[in-house]
Order: structure tokens, then sequence, then C-alpha cells
């Protein structure tokens, strides 16, 4: 199913770059240059090919494991995304950390106080964490972190003191949309019969909300945690330009400015293989959740 | 408190070290390659060229410390210092020379900087690969290097300033193959210590470099694409020099504390707003001065701009301008009248709407905005069409655009390069001419200029060239940008240069 997928990806990939308006190669030899090298880099670069066989070409190298070279670095595209994915997940992995406890403490906190002050409250924060955009949330903590309260470097690629500032802005909106399913799965599943069933046996609240509220509220919450991890691993665009981290998003978005048609595909096709492969894992614990879902 | 256990943002640096910033990665430090401001800043650190320019834009001696100029400026013999080497160990001598021509010329390279060359005796035919040698450069012995041109061409020596004529190791280069891209080994007061890519680069200095040891230890370059974080890491005294954005200025201009720490620095810059000359409704000069009238060029550079640039006069930069400029149409407004469509004479070719090209930058648009204004006022209408940059480019190349924003920075400091490149008719389009303007007269004064030996005469071509296009209006002369940077008190002999090949990186100390 995977290799079916991937080929579709990255065939239309592939068409809608070219079908894009613009000429890497204009970029490519700067201000002043003749027409001769324009030619010959075209045909270096087999763009006055047809798309098809453009496309063919692409195939043939990714038939032998490459991703080819970027037009204007000259670099190998897969080892400037072996360099640069581990950034990315460790930023992606390093903002569900943050997102996944909080999420789920304030989701089930508002739940449990529906209706009253604390659940507003909630509900007031996770509707700015969704709809406030991350450029400026991540203006604003530099502000606050690095420049006033001098606690954290504003930009930069590297370790924990690195990655806190733009894995807090990136967890936000994951955040918020967490807390939100969470609660209104808490509040259905608190409406079962199994739920009052469970009272009647004289089962604690604790008890209650452990093993089998959060347990059954767990499934709507895996689906938002796997599709947000899924696509922060295709990249942050504004967060990593933000704080100047050096990961996919970045490198794909330069890509797709400059017309780098490798650095496109090879972007798109890694994106594509971690969002599937996450949720190929989300199936897997959703099996794991919920036994009706197991074969026999 | 985690936070807390953790915090450093202010960094412990290195002594010796000055931080500078770029907003992106260098594509490559291979100097035949380059074409970015970037790229050529920092390679003018790592490589030396046989002349360089000094912070008065006059050509100075680098490698070669003499040279002579015979028959009538057709040939230049070098004569090359002998206590210089790569940081490999070996010396340079003048078949470097050769072999670094070569590579940019060569047949099987693509280096887009051909041009730069390409006046040498025998390039083109070597560039065919029509011949094996370049005919017209030959090394006389170890330290003496003679180039010959096909004709003469007064601004070589500025050629020679660039970094497609920088020396490299022919070793090093056989050794790396694409990769001396990113490892490359040069002459220069610095050598690459480290480069992360997208991250930051960390030059070392060279203790063996001929014109002696830089006070600075390190240059590191931190790539921070987004200014507002630039200046929040500055604030924070993480980097030493950063460039005043747009929106910073007038803050950083009233404030007691940074006013004296900026420096500016006029720019060898033309912005423009360029016609398409080739086809209706701007190929003739009537509507193109009608356009040059309606637009407040003077009201834009004070209000929007908050003066951070010079008034054009031509498209020739004032401190390259050796002689009267020409006298421009001056602002005429003609409020809600429409009079500039009635007294344009083609006015029946004026199409409905005129589609102006711009790239998707705000400052750009919103100029392209303000200029709508005025030209809605005068009858005109335009409609601005926004693309991103490499298919704004391919449109503006291929001549899709009626008028179109635009700047040209200057390669070199000579007039030259403010009209060859962009008037003369063989440049159209990707060639620098992208108003496709063709004036016979003005492509004969170019190349008179650029053959004239004496630079009396030569400035005569260049202004009889240059009051012909103003006449003729194939753009709107608009501005000279100035450029301004922001240092740490802590800096001494820091200075800001017009060209980016011109800081060798040897001045500046704490």
């Amino acid at each position: 199913m995977l290799i079916p997928l991937l080929l579709g990806i990255t065939f239309i990939t592939f068409s809608l770059a070219k079908a894009l308006p613009g000429d890497p190669v204009y970029s490519m030899v700067g201000e002043r240059a003749s027409p001769e090298i324009i030619e010959k880099i075209r045909t270096e670069l087999g763009a006055d090919k047809g798309i098809l066989r453009q496309y063919g070409g692409y195939l043939q190298l990714l038939a032998r494991g490459e991703l080819g070279r970027s037009y204007y670095t000259n670099r190998r595209v897969a080892e400037d995304i072996a360099i640069k994915a581990p950034q990315t997940f460790k930023l992606a992995f390093a903002a569900m950390l943050i997102a996944v406890p909080a999420g789920l403490l304030l989701g089930l906190s508002a739940a449990l106080s529906r209706r009253r002050w604390v659940d507003r409250a909630i509900s007031g924060l996770t509707i700015s964490g969704l709809s406030l955009p991350v450029f400026w949330s991540g203006l604003m903590l530099m502000f606050l972190l690095s420049l006033k309260l001098k606690l954290l470097p504003p930009s930069g690629t590297g370790g924990l003191q690195f990655v806190l500032l733009p894995a807090m802005t990136l967890s936000l909106p994951a955040l918020a949309s967490l807390a939100r399913v969470t609660r209104v799965a808490v509040l259905d599943i608190r409406a079962m019969p199994y739920i009052r069933t469970a009272r009647a046996k004289g089962l604690g609240d604790l008890r209650i909300i452990s093993a089998h509220v959060m347990r059954n509220a767990l499934i709507p919450v895996i689906t938002v945690i796997g599709l947000d991890f899924g696509s922060y691993l295709s990249g942050a665009v504004l967060t990593e330009t933000i704080f100047g981290w050096d990961g996919i998003g970045r490198f794909a978005m330069e890509g797709i400015i400059k017309r780098d048609y490798p650095v496109i595909m090879g972007c798109i096709l890694v994106s594509t293989l971690c969002f599937v492969l996450v949720n190929m894992m989300v199936d897997l614990l959703y099996q794991y959740l919920d036994p009706r879902l197991r074969k026999r | 408190m985690l936070v807390l256990g953790l915090s450093c943002s202010t960094e412990q640096r290195p002594k010796g070290q000055i931080v500078y910033r770029l907003n992106a990665d260098p594509t490559t430090l291979d100097p035949a390659y380059i074409v970015d401001v970037t790229g050529g800043a920092i390679a003018a650190k790592l490589f030396n060229g046989l002349v360089r320019l000094d912070a008065e834009l006059r050509i100075v001696s680098d490698l070669a410390h003499t040279w002579e100029i015979l028959d009538k400026g057709c040939t230049y013999v070098f004569h090359l210092r002998d206590n210089v080497s790569f940081s490999n160990g070996r010396a340079v001598v003048a078949d470097d020379f050769k072999y670094s021509f070569e590579r940019v010329l060569s047949p099987k390279g693509r280096s887009p900087n051909t041009w730069v060359l390409d006046k040498i005796l025998g390039a083109k035919a070597y560039s065919q690969g029509r011949a094996d040698t370049i005919s017209g450069v030959e090394v006389l012995d170890r330290h003496t290097l003679r180039i010959r041109l096909e004709s003469p061409f007064a601004p070589f020596l500025q050629l020679l300033t660039m970094t497609a004529a920088f020396a490299v190791p022919q070793e090093e280069i056989q050794r790396l193959g694409p990769d001396f891209a990113v490892h490359p080994v040069g002459s220069g007061p610095f050598v690459l210590q480290e480069w992360r890519h997208n991250t930051e680069l960390l030059l070392l200095r060279n203790a063996a470099y001929y014109a002696g040891v830089p006070p600075m230890e390190r240059i590191r370059y931190r790539i921070i694409p987004e200014d507002l974080t630039a200046v929040t890491e500055f604030e924070l005294e993480n980097i030493d020099v950063i460039g005043v954005p747009a929106y910073e200025y007038s803050r950083l201009r009233s404030s007691k504390k940074w006013n004296r720490l900026l420096s500016s620095s006029q720019g060898v810059n033309t912005y423009y707003l360029g016609f398409n000359c080739a086809r209706p409704p701007f190929d003739k000069p009537e509507l193109r001065k009608a356009v040059a009238r309606a637009v407040d060029r003077e009201t834009i550079l004070r209000t929007f701009y908050e003066g951070r640039g010079r008034l054009a006069s031509g498209p020739v930069p004032d401190v390259l301008r050796h002689w009267p400029a020409p006298v421009l149409p001056s602002y005429a407004p003609v409020y809600g009248t429409g009079r500039a469509r009635q007294t344009a004479p083609g006015k029946r070719d004026i199409p409905p709407a005129i589609n102006f090209y711009v790239n998707a930058d705000q400052e750009v648009v919103d100029i392209a905005e303000i200029i709508q204004w005025y030209l809605r006022k005068a009858g005109i209408e335009v409609k601005i069409k926004q693309l991103e940059w490499s298919a704004y480019k391919a449109a503006i190349n291929n001549g899709e655009a009626d008028m179109f924003w635009l700047s040209w920075w200057a390669d070199y400091p000579d007039p030259e390069n403010f009209l060859f490149p962009l008037f003369h008719s063989s440049n159209h389009g990707a060639g620098g001419n992208r108003s496709r303007y063709s004036n016979k007269e003005v492509d004969r004064l170019i190349e008179a200029g650029q053959r004239s030996e004496d630079e009396r005469l030569r400035d005569d071509y260049y202004m009889k060239a240059e009051h012909i296009i103003a006449e003729e209006s194939p753009w709107v002369f608009m501005w000279h940008k100035t450029e301004y940077t922001l240092r740490q008190p802590r800096l001494k002999n820091y200075r800001m240069y017009p060209i980016y090949s011109i800081d060798k990186g040897t001045e500046v100390s704490f």
C-alpha cells in the first residue's frame, strides 16, 4: 500500500511543482548571465526534456535509492535531509511532550468542572491557543523568556535550551485542540451506562476516571495526537523560521521558493513517509486500546 | 525552575570572536559559482584575487604587488608576491590564476560568472571547447602573469576584484570535487573551520596571512532568517553587527543609546521602475515620461522610506558619476483630471490597465501601491501583479511585464556596470537589460567608453550615454538606497563598506 501511495504523491508533487510559474535557472545564474549559460544549465538539469521524461528520470534516481542533488548548493538532498530530519523530529517530539500531558490535563479538568468557571477559563485558553498564529505567540514567548527574563536563547539549533522556546510555541495549537477533544470525549464517556455500572460497583472517582473514562476517551485523543505529530514531523515552517531552527520545514520552504525541485521532492517524500508511519502506529494503538478492533 | 537550571541566554563566547548575522545560508563558497552577496562577502575573507578594492573604491594591489598596462589597454602584466600561500601550505603562483580562470570558463563547468572573464583573448573559444587553453592568459614565470584582452576594456581591473577571479588551488579541487563548495581552501586572512548549514559558519584567522595576522581570532556567522529574532539576539549581545531592518530604523535613530552606533554606507545601487520598451504601451518615451512626472519620488523617499536613500538623477549612482547629472522630468501633479492620458500623444494606445509586476516583498508591494495611487491621480490605471521571486524573475526576464520594480547593485564600482548590462541592446532579459531598451547611439557610446583608455574621454562617452538614457526614460530612476548597520559599543575600527568584496575582515577588533 505504501509504495503506490508514495508513487502517487511523487507524481502529483512533481506535476504541481513543474506547473508553477518560475524557472530555477534564472535564480541560479544571478543578475546577469549569457543565454548560452542559461541554455547549458537547462540541458544539464534535463529541464529541456518533456515532463514525463523528467519524471521518469526522477523515478530512476529513486530506484537507485537516491534523492538527487540540490540545483543551487549541489549537495546531496538525502544528506541534507539526514541532518534536518532528526532536528525536526526533536522539535516535534518536544512539542508533543509538552502538548500531550498539558492538553490531557486541561481537557480532563474542564470536563470534570463542566460549566463552572474552570471550564470556562480553560475553554477561553484553548480558543486562543487555536486561533493565535504561531508567529505572534512565538515572538511573544521570545520577548518574554529571552529578551526580558533572559532565560532561553532566542534562536539556534541544538540542545534542550534551544528546543524549549520553539517547542512551547509549536505545542500551543496542539495542546489546545487536544484539550478540547479530551473534554468532549470525557463528557461523552461519563454519560455511558457502563460508568453508572462502575459507580454502582462502588468504585471511587479516581479509579473510574483512570480505568474507565480515560482509557475509552483516548481513542479520539490518540487520533488528534497522531495527526498533529504527523504534521509536525513534516516540518513547522513558521516556528523553524522564527527561531532559526534547522528543520525540514524551512528546508522545504526554501526549496519551494527557489524552485529547487530535487529538494521539494525529497522533503515531500520524507514527510509523506513520516505521516503514513505515524498514522500506522496510531492504528496499532487503537487495537491495543480497544479490544474490539483486534483481529481474531 | 527546570528552565532556570539550564538558562544561559547571553552565551559564553570565546575571546576574540566577532559574530555577524546572515539571513540565509550561502549557496556555495566556491568562488567560481558564487552569485549571492552573502557568499561573496564570506569568500572575500577566504580567498584573494590579483587586485582588490579599498574602502574608497580604488583598485589596490592584492596578490599582485604591481602591474603594467600595455598595448593601449590590451595587455596586462601582473607581478605576483612571492610570500603568499594557500592555507594548505602551498605557495600561490601564477599558474594558480591560469588554472582558476580556466576553471570558470571551462566548457565542462557551469559557472554563471563567465562574463567576468570573457573579455580575455581566446576566452570564448576556450569556453566553447574550441581551444585547449585560454590563449590570452600566459604564465611568463612563477610570479609573472600576462593577460591579453580581445579589445581594450577599461574596467578590466575592476572585474578582477570579483569572486570569479579569485585564486583557488587545483590540488584541493581535484581532491574534493563538488565538495570544494563546502570545504573551500584559499589564501585569505581567514580559513573556514566549520559550516553547519542553515545554522552557522565559523572562520578562524590565518596566522600565515601575507598581509599580517588579522586582529580577530574568529568570525562567526549565525544564520537567522527572521529580522525580529536577529534584533533580539543583538539586544542580548549575542551578535556584534546587524543590518538595520526598515521598521527598526526610526526607533534606533532616535535612541540615544544606539544612534551613535549606527553606521551607514551610501549604496552603490539604483532602484527603479522599469518599463518594457519593446512593446506598447511603453515603446515610446512620451508615456514613460508621463509616468515619471506623475510619481512624486521625493515624497515617497522622504516619508515611506524615511530618507534612507538619495534621489537618483539617472541610472549611475552619484558616487560613481564624475560628470554633470542629467536633468530628469520633475514631478507635475495632475489631480483627478486624467491629463496625462490626454497629454500622452498615443493615448489610444494605453490599454485599459497596465500590468505592474512586483515581487511579493511587503516593502515593494507597499511602494507599488503608492505608485499605483499616484498614477491613478494622473489618469493611468495600473494593475499590480505580485509574484514570488523566482516566478517574478522569469516573468520580467521574458518580458511579460509592462512595468516592474527592481534594483541594481554594483558588481564593481564603475559607471560601466550601471550602463552596459542595463541598457546595451545585447543584454535584453536575463543579461540585465530587463526594460529591453535599445538605442544604437547608446550602444555605441557605451562600447566606446569600455574601450577608451583616457579617463576623461571615457567619462565623456558615459555622460552622453547617460543623458540620452535619462531623456528617453526607459526607467523611472527612483533612488540610491542607503544601508545601515548597528554595532555593539565594544567594536573598534568597524566600518561599513558599499561593496561586499572590500571587507577582508582585517580591520575590525574589540
